[in-house]
């Protein structure tokens, strides 16, 4: 069977965002990608958490890898206690990734790149379409620091946008993911302004 | 979206650079005689770090650019040894994935301590930069990705690359991995008591910890009918999460187990046709007993030969999945199921039959591989004979 693939929800989110998130006590201590990634999912206005656990995967691109946490972890290394061994767990890309599935008891499949978002709706259909998830939660983050930026000459950059795929009998009102839909971050914006609007 | 009807792809070729020395070679004897590349390093000596036995390549410790070092290397090894599969097929036609952690992080201790960093170092702080220098000048204008899954990266850039052909996006995918030693990640293993300062012995019951390492490697993936002659191919994969905690692994090992079952789906194998496990095997306590745990759920009291080579090659992070994936096309190639450097009494509930000592096995047909890594991340991949 020919599977439609749907758009169910999409959000974006920045850090001016955060002090609102009530995520539970742990979110405060994540890293900011980590935080940007979580609450973008969280703002999702979908039903996900019903499909089974094991059948969601998440996709996920960070633009800048975990470089910003990556300096603040070797530039915090001189303090008290030396370096921080909770931050060293967040010097990965694929951190982000799970705090996602620990937050939402998530056990499919994953997958992280580093850099654009321009695989991460192929990628997460192709599981669609091969059976190995019934959705999947697509992430695209962008951290840049301010002294990240100067090194690696990129804006600095503090957001993330999240969207939940599925397949569907039925595109109804939702949107239908088209083979050539490769700007995540551009549908993102698109999609949670139309559902404000409404 | 066209998928190719015959979807089998193979392992054309392959290149390394490990504790063990340059090239194919020094692995194959080092896997056959059990050698372990773990050594005490001058780097590493200070009392910051938790200890200084590490699994460091034979390269330049004074280089700006070891990430591109060690991959540039590898590829040029891997190609080489493809080269008569390579040739027939258009540069637009070939990909590249790059598995990756911390890609070129030597940049960012240089550039903090004020020491000299070209803009090419600096440049290749950035994963997917690095990964698109390296197509560039290695011949590959087909897709390009970079994939960072903590430990499990380079099983999920094979099976990444292994898609790229089955999509019919290519026809052949450099698959590379690469990690360095650094400052960086020997600090945060450190501060968290990760490492065994006598160096780390999988599945030992004296085990207490890792030993970091680094490595290139390269694996050049092809369309299976490419290939001429009796070709090692790429069967299965599966992946999960444990959703469990952030830098541990669940106790129970179900996350793993879930792993290795989807694998064995895809494959269409049952647990009875594998014949050896190459084990992700850090050698921290947890891990150890979680993958002894996932192996007993799966196979019972069935289970196969189970070895690890991170008592040879430490724990090359970014470049584990795809440098411990030579190392079983190594032993499919050679008949010979590789051992477990530096084990010497196995801990009480490990998989009843661990190798300690490489053999002769003609039988050896599939082989799965394990990795599991940091955000509660598992991959299992199968791979056999034709």
């Amino acid at each position: 069977m020919n599977k439609k693939i749907v758009i169910a929800a999409a959000s974006v989110v920045t850090e001016a965002d955060l002090p609102s998130a009530r995520l539970g006590q742990r979110f405060g201590r994540l890293d900011l990608q980590s935080r940007l990634a979580l609450l973008a999912v969280a703002s999702l206005k979908s039903d996900f958490t019903s499909l089974p656990p094991d059948r969601i995967g998440i996709c996920l691109a960070a633009s800048a890898g975990s470089l910003t946490t990556d300096y603040n972890f070797w530039n915090g290394r001189g303090g008290v206690g030396g370096p921080s061994p909770t931050l060293f767990a967040y010097t990965l890309p694929s951190a982000a990734v799970g705090e996602i599935a620990i937050h939402f008891g998530l056990t499919g499949p994953n997958l992280c790149f580093v850099g654009d978002d321009k695989n991460l709706l192929a990628e997460a259909a192709d599981w669609i379409r091969r059976d190995k998830v019934d959705g999947c939660l697509c992430v695209f983050c962008e951290v840049v620091s301010a002294e990240m930026a100067e090194i690696i000459s990129a804006p600095p950059a503090a957001t993330a946008c999240a969207m939940f795929i599925r397949n569907a009998e039925a595109v109804q009102d939702l949107h239908e993911l088209r083979e050539f839909d490769r700007d995540m971050k551009a549908l993102c914006a698109l999609i949670s302004q139309a559902k404000t609007a409404v | 979206m066209r998928e190719l009807r015959r979807s089998n792809v193979a392992i054309a070729g392959c290149g390394a650079i490990t504790a063990v020395g340059c090239g194919l070679e020094p692995l194959l004897v080092a896997l056959q005689k059990n050698f372990s590349g773990l050594r005490p390093s001058e780097k590493f000596t200070s009392p910051r770090f938790q200890s200084n036995i590490v699994g460091a390549t034979p390269r330049n410790f004074e280089d700006e650019n070891p990430a591109w070092f060690l991959a540039s290397e590898t590829l040029i090894q891997a190609r080489e040894a493809s080269q008569s599969i390579l040739e027939k097929i258009p540069a637009e036609r070939t990909g590249l994935v790059l598995s990756t952690t911390k890609a070129n992080i030597e940049a960012l201790e240089r550039i903090s301590e004020n020491r000299p960093c070209s803009e090419t170092a600096r440049r290749h702080l950035q994963a997917n930069l690095l990964a698109a220098d390296l197509a560039a000048a290695h011949g590959a204008r087909g897709p390009v990705q970079t994939v960072s899954v903590a430990c499990v990266s380079g099983l999920m850039a094979i099976q990444q690359g292994v898609r790229m052909i089955q999509r019919d996006e290519a026809d052949a995918v450099l698959v590379v991995g690469v990690d360095c030693l650094s400052e960086f990640v020997v600090a945060g293993f450190t501060a968290l008591k990760a490492l065994d300062p006598l160096g780390c012995r999988p599945f030992d019951a004296a085990r207490c910890g890792l030993s970091p390492g680094e490595a290139g490697a390269t694996m050049v993936l092809v369309r299976a009918d490419l290939v001429l002659q009796p070709s090692i191919t790429i069967r299965g994969f599966g992946s999960s999460n444990d959703a469990n905690h952030l830098t541990g692994p669940s106790r129970d090992g179900a996350g793993l187990a879930r792993a290795i079952q989807a694998a064995l789906q895809s494959a269409k194998f049952s647990q009875a046709e594998i014949d050896y496990v190459h084990a992700h095997g850090t050698g921290t306590s947890y891990n150890d007993a979680m993958e002894s745990l996932a192996l007993k759920t799966i196979f019972g009291e069935a289970c196969p030969a189970v070895s690890g080579s991170k008592g040879m090659l430490g724990h090359t992070l970014g470049a584990a999945g795809v440098i411990e994936t030579i190392c079983c096309v190594l032993a499919l190639q050679n008949n010979f199921l590789p051992g477990t450097p530096r084990l010497s009494v196995a801990a009480e509930g490990t998989p009843i039959n661990l190798v300690y000592e490489p053999r002769i096995s003609v039988a050896l047909k599939n082989v799965l591989k394990l990795n599991t890594g940091f955000g509660g991340m598992n991959g299992a991949l199968i791979l056999g004979h034709e």
